[in-house]
Order: structure tokens, then sequence, then C-alpha cells
């Protein structure tokens, strides 16, 4: 199967990372949902898989569009248009169409770069970040999602010029997962957390551990391409 | 749970769109995929389309100011709910002019996120957008109150004044910055003697002595800051028009436009009878009450409550307030 000419060779799959992602939040959507419980209304693992599947059904569909129904041959940035669409249209509360911000994000500046390189992966987090901040007005310490984004940013942001995107994930993903622990010491100030005070401590924030699924599952897609690339 | 009439399948807001949308077929249309009100015949003259929305149970507030002269699309959620970011952002598309859209956002946490995200997705659709907040409500004026000040019967006024301006042919930034100083010289303080009757439960959301008044209530069912003793209206209406007064500041024999607004159940008799006192107390300030509205504009389902609204005007104020306007609720 051949793929696009433009598409810089270091790009990994977003149709792969889309579906790896899809994958991990039904793994743990009854994990989401039970730190919810205790932090919020309980809906965050429904709202993230309901938002993962209606983005399944709409990569599918974006596959069936190309010619040969090869993930190859897709437009790069088409997966995560899916799932921007998906998680901002059809997801209730705010933490999933958040996600939707993010992804849309992720894909102009895959767009921009012809492929899912470290450079668009800076860009893109880095954009997603500002504009989950500039929207839900939180800052990194509140015990949101910003707090696994915003240190994935930093550490995509110090990497040098040439990293491979493994690499670069792996820094990221293991940045964000440092923000996830972090968040269980922390009071909430923003969103429905900051109502429960001091009982919310102890428990991290699940929009937090989304954010580092998302990017665990990039890495896993770098590291394991396996079939997914059709 | 049998306190409103209605199908009992969640069904309220989007059957009530329904008949709003067909009563008044000859201003508006409803999308009902996408959940929005747009006008039929704006102004051709308007640069920048004009949105508001907010939750249901404030009605007219804001699908009955959709027409000519003041919004050019709006976006109801369910009842005391934001619109999904998805209302916002396909009934912004659809109110969109050559400028761009102008966002009029009562200040909440969820409608602040729904349309800031909506913005979000119109600036990476290439469509200019800017936001008006509307922050009115004197009772929540605390520096301990990180949110900020609520949005409430401000909202009218502002939306009012602001359609008038985008009539002229105002730009985006134009209008943004008008909105804003209009939003800030305008202040609002309400008054219940009874709550609404919670959809959920059927009963009041929360319960008052009969010689007691909730003192800054909001539109919601959230407790006031206070609860007075029961007062006659004129000590009353006083007390609240002189923190208004205080808040708003209008400079000597300078004037201001005044909205009395009935929150769900408090009688036009009762309202006119505010106006009297407040235009007296008025009137022995040196403030000349140039414009008044007295009725239901801004309701907070069966609320048994009342609000004042005072608004510092100047001359090209009152022009924008007198324009012509053709909606469900304010129509001259």
């Amino acid at each position: 199967m051949s793929t696009t000419t433009d598409t810089p060779p270091e790009a990994f799959s977003t149709d792969g990372w889309m579906r790896r992602f899809v994958e991990s939040t039904r793994t743990a959507k009854g994990r989401l949902t039970a730190l919810d419980q205790e932090v919020g209304d309980g809906d965050f693992g429904v709202n993230l898989s309901t938002g993962a599947d209606s983005a399944l059904r709409r990569l599918d569909a974006a596959r069936a569009a190309t010619a040969g129904g090869a993930a190859a041959g897709m437009d790069p940035a088409a997966p995560l248009e899916a799932a921007a669409t998906a998680f901002l249209d059809e997801v209730g509360g705010t933490s999933g169409p958040l996600f939707g911000l993010l992804f849309q994000s992720l894909a102009a500046a895959v767009a921009d770069a012809g492929g899912a390189t470290t450079p668009a992966l800076t860009a893109g987090v880095a954009e997603g970040l500002a504009a989950i901040r500039r929207v839900g007005d939180a800052a990194p310490g509140d015990k949101t999602l910003v707090d696994a984004l915003h240190p994935a940013a930093e550490a995509l942001r110090a990497a040098p010029v040439g990293t491979p995107p493994g690499r670069a994930l792996a820094l990221a993903a293991d940045a964000a997962w440092t923000g996830v622990r972090g968040t269980a010491r922390l009071r909430a100030r923003r969103g429905r957390s900051s109502y429960l005070g001091e009982r919310a401590e102890g428990v991290p924030d699940p929009g937090a551990v989304g954010v580092a699924l998302l990017l665990a599952s990039a890495q896993a897609v770098v590291d394991d391409p396996g079939d997914r690339l059709g | 749970m049998a306190a409103y009439f209605e199908n009992g399948d969640g069904s309220l807001v989007p059957d009530a769109l329904r008949g709003f949308a067909r009563t008044h077929a000859d201003l508006l249309t409803l999308d009902p995929d996408h959940g929005f009100l747009l006008a039929r015949d704006p102004a051709p003259t308007r640069r920048v389309g004009l949105l508001s929305g907010g939750g249901s149970g404030h009605e007219p507030l804001h699908s009955g100011y959709v027409g000519r002269g003041m919004l050019d699309a709006a976006c109801p959620g369910l009842v005391f709910a934001s619109p999904h970011n998805r209302q916002v952002y396909e009934g912004s598309l659809a109110a969109a002019r050559a400028e761009g859209v102008l966002h009029v956002v009562k200040n909440y946490t969820g409608d602040r996120i729904n349309f800031g995200i909506a913005a979000e997705r119109l600036a990476h659709r290439g469509v200019p957008c800017a936001r008006v907040l509307v922050d009115d409500d004197l009772a929540t004026d605390s520096a301990d109150i990180v949110a900020g000040r609520r949005g409430t019967g401000g909202t009218v006024l502002v939306e009012k004044l602001l359609g008038a301006a985008a009539d002229t042919g105002l730009g985006l930034a134009e209008l943004q910055e008008l909105g804003t100083r209009l939003a800030a010289r305008c202040r609002t303080l309400a008054v219940a003697s009874a709550a609404h009757t919670a959809p959920t439960t059927g009963r009041p959301a929360f319960v008052l002595d009969p010689e007691e008044l909730e003192y800054g209530v909001g539109i919601h069912g959230e407790r006031a800051p206070k609860t007075v003793p029961r007062e006659p209206l004129g000590p009353l209406v006083e007390r609240m028009a002189t923190a208004l007064l205080d808040a708003v500041a209008p400079a000597p024999g300078s004037p201001v436009i005044v909205l009395v607004n009935g929150l769900g159940a408090v009688t036009p008799l009762e309202l006119y009878a505010v106006h009297a006192q407040l235009c007296a107390l008025l009137d022995r300030r040196g403030v000349e009450p140039a414009r008044s509205l007295v009725g239901e504009y801004v309701t907070a389902l069966d609320m048994r409550g009342f609000s004042l609204t005072l608004l510092a005007a100047d001359d090209r104020t009152l022009r924008l307030y007198d324009a012509p306007v053709r909606t469900a609720a304010l129509h001259w």
C-alpha cells in the first residue's frame, strides 16, 4: 500500500492513534466513571467513551471514503478532524467538548505539517492547551485536565529539534502521568469538583487521566504500528 | 412532579420552541436539528450577526428578542442549563454576516464555557467572533465570588441597544466595545417573596417564611446572600434603588434607562407600583428615568419576585433605545 508522497517519513498514523485511543477509553471507562463519581458527577467515563465511539464511526466512514478503504491513503488530519467533530458535537458536559478542541488543534497542526510529526504534535498540543485555557479559564493547579496537558506541552517544547515522534510522545506521556498523580494532591478550584473542597483530595482528576491516555495511545501506535496502517 | 403542565418526557423545551416558532413564524424560524431560532428578516445594513442564548425558564429571554432590530439568533438550553456548544456554533454560522458574529453571554460558568468552545470552533473555521459578557447582578458583586457577578435583567437592555447599533452597520470590534461599555454601566438587583417551583421535585426551590424576603436572589433558584424581614414596598424599593444608584453612579441630571422586571409570578399591578416608587426616588435624587420597561422580560420560571435594572444612559444610548424593534417580546 503506497503512502501519499508528501507525508514526512517520520510521521505516524493518526488513524491508528485515534483507534488506539478509542480502545483505551473503552478499557478505562469503568475506572474513569469511578474516579468521576468521587470528584464529579460520574458522567466522564460515559462521555469520553460516547465521544470515542462516535469518533470510531466517523473514522470508519472516513476510511470508507478513501480510495481502497486504506488508512495509509488518508489525509492525516482527517482522523483528528473526525474525532474533533465527534467530541465537540456529540458529547455533553464540558470535558468531552474540551477534548474536541484539543483534537481540532492537533488536526490543524498535522494539516500544516503534512503529517503527525514531532513539530506538529508540539504545535497542536500547545495550541490545544491554549484553547482549553481560554475557554475554561483553568490554570495549572486547578485540578483539571490542564494539569496533564500543560506538562505534556512543556515536555514536547523542551524536546530537542529532530526528536523522533516516539521519543517525544514518551516524554509527553510521562509528563502527563506525573501531572495526573499530582492532581490527586490538589484541591479543585475549577470545574465541578471545586464544590467538593477537601473531599476530592486524594483522587486524580479523570479529565487529566483522559489526556494521559490520549498521549499514551499515540506512543503505543508509534512503538507498535501493528496492522493499524491498513 | 405534577407541578408543570408538560408531558413529563423531557419534551417541554422542544415543545415550547415549536409552539413559539409557529406563533411567531413571521419573525423567525426554528432549526429543529441544531436547536436555534433565526431571525427571518434582519436589517440588510448589518455587518455583524448578533447571537445570544442560555438556559430555558427565563422566557421571553432570549427567544423573544429574535427579530428585526435585536438578535439574529438565539440558542436555548434546557431549563436553567447552558446551550450545547453545537447549538451556538451552528447558530453562529447561520447568523454570521460579512464581519462575523457577536455573542452576548450572561456570566455563568456553563454559558462561558459552551459559548467559548463555539467561539474556538468558529475561529478554526475562519469566522470572526467576539463576546460581550453581561454581568449586571449587584448581589454577586464581591471579591469572594471568583466567578464574578451573574448576568441577569440587564441582558435585555444590552441586547436591544446592541441590536440597534448593529443595524447602523457597526463592525465587530466597535460593537464589542459598545456592548462591554453598556454592560459596565448597568446593574440589577432582585428580590423574591417565594422561590420558583423546581421542575425536578415540584416543590419550591427554597422555602421562605411569609415575613421574609430573599434579597439579591438569582434567576435559577440560588439563595440570595441575604434573607431580610419583609417591609413595605416604598422602603424596599428605596433600599434596592439606592444600592443600584451607588453602583451605576449616573451624573446628576443625567438620564437612566429603567427596567422593572417580573420574575414569573408577580402581577402587573405590583410591577407598576414598583415603578412609581422607583421614579419617586429617582426624581428626589435628580436622576431622570428617561425610558422605562415594565413587565416580564427575564423570568425565573414562576418565582414570585421582581428585579430592578438601571442603565446609565446618554443621548446616543437613548437614540439606540428608541430605534425600531420588532420581536416577539419587544416591539416599537
